[in-house]
């Protein structure tokens, strides 16, 4: 089958520090793809160079069998997008700004109110549609930022850090909606910190390390490579090995007392 | 139910504003843009430019509770209130002096508007993770950005033209009339393409750290050369017989590149008939008001992908400055407030924002005073020692900017980080007040009137040196005074929309007259009573001390 997304020797460079260093991966359409790395290894980079919030210093990415070409932008309205820091235009009411992003995509305004009626309650905030948004919880902002990637009915979904901030219940939620959107046909890229969801949740994991794919293929492929957890393997290939001594020594700091030598 | 409410919004309560780009649709639909989308957008943004910020944690429900009110467009009419004066400009029968004058205040006035509160909405990076991710394009979106701060910069024109626009139609006619609205209008456009234009080369060419200062350098000299273009707008005339109101023009090609003039030429063109030079600087309007069209429309999607560079942030390492340090060690007396003066301090540093309200008035408190030590020095017969008198006045210009300062220090992007100061185990907001205001004092105030005070002191000679010294602890009470006045909750902990753009301006035009007083007073009482001056210096000094030991604690 022909990949929806293929990412070929990507490169970028903020003022001179390369952050991509030739990323090359490519996901196939109705595969969830969990993509994992340390902070700063670049993964909302990639995001959002493929959703053309960034431009790319060099490499190729092909999104629907298409090279991305900036100057149409119509293929974003097939994309859901979540951004990793759950900013939203907080003087707005939950309504107002879903309404308002539903129109952004060509929705019809009585199709929006009715998706969102429902998409809200299911996720137990309806009675908070008519609230601004900045008294809304982390979790309420997740779960508006959920909804708003999701009421144009996407073939693909971006999902950065989807399960921050929500509540275990929410969670369950969210894990079982990614499975049924799978079903659905849909393609889930998504990235996050919690090794046990995405060892469970992920068709393929894409590890991500210091700019460039480390480890790609399915869990029990990557297995293969280093045994027992994700968690385990994640710290193999990234090289860490520490965190008993970086604990100790973050202990000893608190206490004002010098580190043991390193 | 709701959907009456929404039916009522877009039928009966579609504000004027959307009405009237409405009429202008196809313009947008010509130049690529999206015209359904970039009115949507447009009016999210005006309505959230209506609401207030709630505050800290605040969990009050719905919008309903508080009006929505737009304090921009309720505010205008202090300015139509200032521009009041420029009606004396038809005492002369000029029509080319009075638009020369009318055009280059409004200028002055619209484009340092633009400059300090309007960059913001420009330069914001909010946007292109929202909308920018959704199938909008940035054509639209730049259009639906310039069209939202377009609406507020013609309304602000409309507002500070409005005496002279309703008195040309009543002295000058009908026809001058049309002419003086339709022109102000194009005046307020061309800051608004100016500026844009300006953003676009500088994003374009400059990356990380350095576009950062250069968008605030840039910021600062367009601030300037549109002050010594009003002043040399001015020396085009002459007042030869003052007793009939006569002006002489001396309008040369040489005075071309003065692009205020080119908007008064049409009216030279309709009072005093055919000349050549009106007709090359009428064209010259119609020229350059067409090249600035193409120029915009050729670079607004550039604008928006190149913004994306303004987020880029690179490790920067910043330390406490040795003027910090020591300020630091002497102006705050415990140790909680020096932590605060620190934090301020910083704060202001990095935070571009905060940098783009303030540099434009910088900027201008700058100019004045340096055209005025300009026009001094020409203006005496050689030979003759200019007057001290000529030169003491010069450092209170400064206190101008104390309005805009004192107001700024609520505002920063980073508003929502004041929850940390909610769990400082002391009371936190007399201390903290402090602290900043002294940080602004030092870092801002203080070098701009030690440079002033040095020109000065240069001229007048050392015995001033008192003077200059009671000026400055002047400058510390008013500040204070005007912080306590202005700032009603804690430093940096409100969000700053363009609703609020202009809270400091306003102060600013009401300030003119205490600062008229206070600096009329100082001068004057320094220099004919004997030894007051040291009399102030004990008093202000001790009134310094005074503040900041305690003040701001109720």
């Amino acid at each position: 089958m022909e990949p929806i997304l293929e990412i070929i020797d990507l490169r970028k460079q903020f003022d001179g520090t390369p952050v991509l260093k030739g990323v090359s991966f490519s996901v196939k359409p109705g595969e969830i793809v969990g993509y994992i790395g340390p902070n700063g290894a670049g993964k909302s980079t990639t995001v959002k160079i493929i959703l053309g919030m960034l431009s790319k210093d060099a490499g190729e990415v092909r999104l629907f069998g298409q090279p991305l070409d900036q100057s149409d932008v119509a293929y974003k309205a097939r994309i859901g997008y979540v951004p990793e820091n759950a900013e939203l235009y907080d003087t707005l009411t939950a309504k107002e700004y879903l309404l308002f992003i539903g129109e952004l995509y060509g929705l019809e305004e009585t199709v929006i109110m009715s998706k969102t009626e429902k998409m809200m309650e299911a996720l137990g905030i309806r009675e908070a549609m008519n609230r601004r948004l900045a008294s809304f919880s982390k979790g309420m902002r997740q779960k508006v930022l959920i909804i708003s990637s999701l009421l144009h009915d996407p073939d693909i979904l971006f999902w950065d850090e989807p399960l921050s901030g929500l509540d275990a219940n929410s969670v369950q939620i969210i894990k079982e909606l990614l499975w049924k959107l799978k079903q659905d046909g849909k393609t889930i890229f998504y990235s996050s910190h919690v090794m046990d969801t995405v060892e469970k949740l992920s068709d393929r994991i894409l590890i991500l390390n210091d700019g460039a794919v480390a480890a790609d293929g399915t869990f029990e492929e990557l297995k293969q490579e280093a045994d027992g957890t994700l968690e385990q393997l994640f710290n193999t290939l990234t090289g860490f090995d520490q965190h008993a001594a970086l604990a100790e020594d973050f202990l000893l700091a608190m206490k004002g007392e010098a580190p043991h030598d390193a | 139910m709701m959907r009456d409410i929404l039916n009522l919004k877009k039928n009966e309560q579609t504000p004027f504003y959307l009405r009237l780009i409405d009429l202008l649709s196809f313009i947008y639909t010509k130049a690529g843009v999206n015209y359904s989308q970039m009115r949507l957008i447009l009016d999210v943004k005006m309505k959230m430019d209506g609401r207030k910020e709630a505050g800290l944690g605040g969990m009050e429900t719905g919008s309903r509770s508080d009006k929505e009110k737009n304090q921009f467009f309720s505010s205008l009419w202090v300015y139509s209130l200032v521009s009041l004066f420029l009606l004396v400009i038809f005492a002369y029968d000029n029509w080319v002096f009075q638009y020369t004058v009318y055009f280059s205040f409004l200028f002055v006035m619209t484009f340092s508007t633009m400059l300090a509160n309007f960059s913001g909405i420009l330069l914001d990076t909010k946007d292109a993770t929202l909308i920018g991710t959704k199938p909008v394009d940035r054509r639209t979106l730049g259009a639906a950005k310039a069209t939202h701060v377009g609406i507020y910069l013609l309304a602000f024109t409309l507002a500070v033209g409005a005496p002279v626009m309703v008195f040309t139609f009543v002295r000058n006619g009908l026809v001058a009339g049309v002419l003086v609205f339709f022109l102000s209008l194009l005046a307020a456009l061309w800051c608004l393409g100016l500026a844009l234009l300006v953003y676009a080369t500088v994003l374009k060419r400059f990356s990380g750290e350095r576009l950062k200062n250069i968008i605030a350098y840039s910021q600062i000299s367009l601030s300037i050369f549109m002050i010594i273009g009003y002043y040399a707008v001015a020396q085009i005339f002459q007042v030869i017989d003052p007793e009939n109101l006569l002006v002489e023009m001396n309008l040369t090609l040489a005075h071309s590149v003065l692009f205020p003039m080119w908007f008064v030429a049409p009216f030279g063109l309709l009072q005093e008939g055919w000349s050549l030079t009106y007709a090359i600087y009428t064209g010259l309007l119609l020229v350059g008001s067409g090249l600035l069209f193409v120029l915009y429309n050729w670079s607004t999607d550039k604008i928006e992908s190149n913004l994306q560079k303004m987020d880029s942030s690179d490790e920067n390492i910043s330390s406490r400055s040795m003027l910090e340090r020591l300020s630091g060690q002497l102006v705050c007396f415990d140790p909680l407030e020096r932590a605060y003066y620190h934090f301020g301090w910083q704060l202001t540093k990095t935070e571009r924002e905060f940098k783009t309200r303030l540099y434009p008035s910088i900027a201008s408190s700058l100019v004045f005073p340096l055209v005025m030590t300009y026009n001094n020095l020409t203006a005496i017969e050689p030979g003759m020692d200019p007057g001290p008198a000529n030169f003491l006045y010069l450092p209170y210009f400064t206190l101008l900017l104390i309005p805009v300062l004192a107001v700024s220090i609520q505002f920063s992007k980073h508003y929502k980080g004041s929850w940390v100061f909610e769990l400082t185990p002391e009371p936190a907001r007399a201390p903290f007040l402090r602290a900043v205001t002294k940080a602004m004092l030092i870092k801002i105030l203080l070098p701009l009137y030690a440079a002033l005070a040095l020109v000065v002191l240069f001229f007048t000679g050392i015995g001033y040196l008192v003077q200059m010294l009671n000026g400055l602890l002047v400058f510390s009470l008013i500040l204070y005074i005007e912080t306590k006045r202005s700032v009603k909750s804690l430093p940096f902990s409100k969000k700053y929309s363009a609703s609020q753009a202009n809270l400091g301006c306003m102060a600013t035009v009401i300030f003119l007259i205490p600062v008229f007083i206070v600096s009329v007073i100082m001068i004057v009482s320094q220099l004919f009573i004997p030894y007051a001056q040291w009399g102030i210096l004990l008093l202000l000094t001790g009134l310094n001390i005074r503040w900041m030991k305690k003040g701001f604690s109720k």
